[in-house]
């Protein structure tokens, strides 16, 4: 059989675009589950909502970048106030509560996104429709950008956690929760921040996405499980490990669809989740534990 | 029973707390003071509740019944973020160094708070640094690189990061080689001069009534005896009595 | 339990039966089968409870198990001619079981959280494969067919009435139940229950741990096939919706809802559930034409019933089963 380079190199592309966006939903995630033990089920619904409220902007003002900038805020937001309300009261008790609770909300939340916006998919216009040609494919500059703007928003997580004095904050609360509030930092509230960091990340990459694909309610349970096996793939709480594991899943399901069915290519990361589990469960990306 | 006279106006007043872990009751109706710069040891055996005593005190485990007042006000259920923000500052037992931190994030921690001017915080930074040179050569290093020795010294600088008028301090010698406790011992000095009241919780005796001005005794959750350190020695039997095996 | 105790709790089990025996008989068609779907869905969720409530797994993969008892069942109705009940059982319990087996194999060397996830990204993995295997399974259609026969066929058939179907589902649920309710109280089950307290050292102790949680998993799955086959005789189809994870959340807010570790319990939440999909499917409607506000004519049952849930979790995590019980003992 002929190794079909093009398409590889294509798919290649393809799959460094996806990649980086899922590690920008997956990042939130990891980061939510390293300092508070949630497992957030409602990540989903923040990325299609975030996407939705890009529609929503976008009609109205017309400006791609405003959209993608207030529905991160609104949904940031709205992160916060779901935080306060439902894992507030559960903080202390048995993590499994926290799947319990935010699977609640993803219910409401997508069963809210049907009633108000309806079960046909919306679409969102990309800001331009600039392409280049690669092989005989005319590869839209978008998708390029796509993944430049995931991975600044990504550097800036690590440049802010790295050197910030909150980044410290959120860093210090990750290892010990307890001596960290004893040293002064408001613990609840470093928690509600980095609730309200990890949904504006979700509602960013569901606006920077949502002009790829159609925008709908059920959009977000695809993302949230591969953000998942990403999560565990790369070690629970592991940012560096979610970020690669996010490349390398995406890269494997992009090649996988040359030859199977786009909705079958995540047959192919669960295989991968699989083969983790058996050797390395504490994650592929991750040293090993002494 | 004579007990000591303690100041008018104490900077912390324990009165009568009760606190559970879950269903077991630990302490039951603490009670003492400590005064402003004031230097209190804290004795008593294994689990008669001197570490619940310390958390109590910072608000990492909430009492049940009893008040504690800090200058007066009443803080009884405050949470710990408020406290170390009042001016509590807690050295627990196990260090509990932010280990993925470097020195001078773990330093960082304590000293990034709002209203604090830069030019107090590099003052800061170099009066602790100047009490241990040590920490000034490693401060990119990650904390859970130190040794045990360093680790508490870490842990002592942090808290004085937080420019406390207390500092609670669980055991710090246990497990150090003696040059590091004579070094703690100074240290424990050096706050005092300055003004910064501590409760020492403590195993060693010789250095509890050397650095103390008094001791307080406990037993199954109570404070039963108080004494001016001065007045006791190292073989004295009220300290066999609650300390002895 | 005390002498007094077993009188009691006997007396208010064979109250419990007599009343579901005699429902049917005087209940509108629409509630008969109501109450049958309920037992369904008891069935299903109290062997989750197994694992959630007895082993301290959650699993949001109990889908896989139900759907491929419906498809195992299916297959049984659609290739066996005349078709046969009891073949269809035993097909569905086949096939969950082989699911089972291979779910159990893989998500038991985890715990809490990473066998919550793992578990659902499985039973996705059989959602995805019947979804795309049309020419087996069907596809998004599913697959449907006639109801088979009550008896022994070639020998004694009787068809189905609504109200014999609900004895027959009454009785499979009721005796699930006793053998779920002695397997808990097994040796067994205490070891589960002791895994539950403290897994290390269960294992300290000796117990492997691994091979208990794998046979738990898979008991569970083989009732949650028996709950799938049930459905899919009632129902007379198989279809990928009943795979899909939304069942396995459903079948998680069941339990939390009804009250986790009483087998009970979680029929309870499933009865509450559906009696509150009923009532506000039906409010909505009614308000908006009432109070003449169309907009909440098509308002989602899901969201009240989420927010309800959400609050069980936060405020009532012993589920109604458990606080009446802590109620009664004071």
């Amino acid at each position: 059989m002929e190794i079909p380079w093009d398409i590889i190199l294509i798919q290649t592309v393809n799959g460094l675009v996806t990649g980086m966006i899922l590690a920008l939903v997956a990042s939130g995630l990891t980061l939510i589950f390293g300092i508070m033990d949630v497992v957030n089920f409602a990540h989903g619904e923040l990325f299609m909502l975030g996407a939705y409220m890009g529609v929503v902007v976008l009609t109205t003002t017309g400006n791609f970048w405003l959209a993608l900038v207030i529905a991160v805020l609104i949904v940031a937001l709205l992160g916060a106030a779901m935080q306060i309300t439902t894992l507030r009261p559960l903080l202390g008790r048995d993590p499994l509560n926290t799947i319990l609770a935010t699977f609640g909300l993803s219910l409401v939340l997508q069963n809210y996104a049907l009633w108000q916006f309806g079960p046909v998919a919306r679409k969102i216009q990309e800001p331009f429709t600039g392409q280049f040609t690669l092989f005989y494919l005319q590869y839209p500059w978008y998708r390029i950008v796509i993944a430049v703007l995931s991975a600044a928003i990504i550097t800036g997580l690590y440049l802010f956690l790295k050197y910030g004095r909150y980044g410290i904050w959120i860093r210090a609360t990750t290892q010990d929760r307890v001596m960290a509030q004893a040293m002064g930092i408001p613990v609840p509230w470093v928690h509600t921040a980095v609730f309200a960091i990890g949904a504006g990340m979700a509602a960013a990459s569901g606006v920077l996405f949502g002009p790829l694909v159609g925008v709908n309610h059920a959009m977000g349970l695809d993302w949230v499980l591969k953000a998942f096996i990403v999560v565990v793939v790369g070690g629970m709480g592991n940012l560096g490990g979610s970020i690669a594991a996010a490349i390398f899943i995406s890269l494997l399901e992009a090649y996988a669809s040359i030859w199977v069915s786009p909705s079958q290519a995540i047959i192919v990361s669960s295989i991968v989740l699989i083969l983790t589990l058996l050797f390395r469960p504490t994650g592929l990306f991750v040293p090993t534990p002494k | 029973m004579s007990a000591p006279q303690t100041s008018p106006q104490p900077l912390v007043s324990v009165e009568g707390i009760h606190t559970y872990y879950g269903k077991s009751h630990i302490l039951h109706g603490v009670s003492l003071d400590i005064g402003p710069g004031e230097v209190v040891g804290l004795i008593g055996r294994n689990g008669v509740g001197k570490s619940t005593t310390l958390k109590s005190i910072m608000g990492l485990v909430s009492p049940s019944e009893g008040k504690i007042t800090f200058q007066g006000q009443a803080i009884t259920h405050q949470p710990p973020h408020k406290l170390a923000r009042l001016g509590i500052g807690y050295v627990p037992e196990d260090r509990r160094i932010f280990k993925l931190l470097t020195v001078m994030e773990n330093l960082r921690t304590g000293l990034d708070r709002a209203g604090v001017e830069d030019a107090r915080k590099q003052a800061l930074l170099d009066k602790v640094f100047a009490f241990f040179p040590v920490l000034a050569e490693r401060r990119r290093q990650a904390g859970g690189t130190l040794s045990g020795g360093e680790q508490q010294m870490l842990a002592i600088a942090r808290a004085m990061m937080l420019e406390p008028r207390i500092i609670l301090l669980d055991e710090p010698t246990e497990g150090l080689m003696p040059r590091m406790v004579s070094q703690i011992k100074e240290i424990i000095g050096v706050l005092h001069r300055d003004g910064v009241a501590i409760l020492l919780v403590e195993q060693n005796v010789p250095l509890t009534l050397e650095a103390c001005q008094r001791i307080y005794f406990m037993e199954k959750g109570v404070v039963r005896h108080h004494a001016i350190a001065s007045k006791l020695s190292v073989n004295d039997p009220v300290i066999h009595q609650y300390l002895g095996v | 339990m005390t002498k007094r105790h077993a009188k009691i709790y006997w007396t208010g089990f064979t109250v419990i039966i007599a009343l579901l025996v005699i429902a049917p008989l005087v209940l509108p068609e629409f509630w008969r089968r109501f109450l049958t779907e309920i037992l369904i869905w008891g069935l299903l969720a109290m062997s989750s409870d197994l694992l959630i409530g007895y082993t301290g797994m959650v699993s949001f993969g109990h889908s896989a198990f139900f759907g491929l008892g419906m498809y195992g069942a299916a297959a049984a109705i659609l290739m066996v001619k005349p078709p046969n009940l009891w073949l269809a059982i035993l097909y569905g319990l086949a096939a969950s079981a082989a699911v089972a087996m291979f779910v159990a194999y893989f998500s038991t060397r985890l715990r809490d959280i990473y066998f919550a996830i793992t578990t659902l990204i499985f039973s996705q993995i059989f959602y995805v494969i019947i979804f795309t295997w049309t020419e087996v399974t069907g596809g998004e259609n599913g697959l449907s067919f006639a109801r088979p026969a009550l008896g022994i066929p070639g020998v004694y058939t009787v068809p189905f009435t609504s109200t014999t179907l609900h004895w027959f589902v009454l009785a499979i649920v009721a005796i699930s139940y006793l053998v779920l309710r002695r397997v808990t109280q097994s040796p067994f089950g205490m070891v589960l229950q002791s895994i539950r307290e403290n897994e290390a050292r269960t294992r300290a102790i000796g117990y492997p741990v691994e091979r208990y949680k794998m046979v738990a998993v898979m008991l569970s799955g083989l009732f949650a096939g028996l709950a799938g086959v049930l459905y899919a005789i009632q129902n007379r189809f198989a279809a990928p919706d009943f795979v899909y994870f939304l069942i396995s959340g459903e079948v998680v807010i069941f339990n939390v809802m009804g009250g986790i570790g009483t087998l009970l319990g979680p029929i309870v939440g499933a009865g509450f559930f559906l009696g509150l999909r009923e009532g506000f499917s039906r409010l909505f409607p009614w308000i908006a034409t009432t109070f003449d506000m169309p907009y909440l004519a098509e308002f989602p049952y899901l969201i009240p019933v989420g927010i309800i849930f959400i609050l069980m979790v936060i405020f009532l995590p012993q589920g109604l089963l458990g606080f009446m019980k802590q109620r009664l003992n004071q």
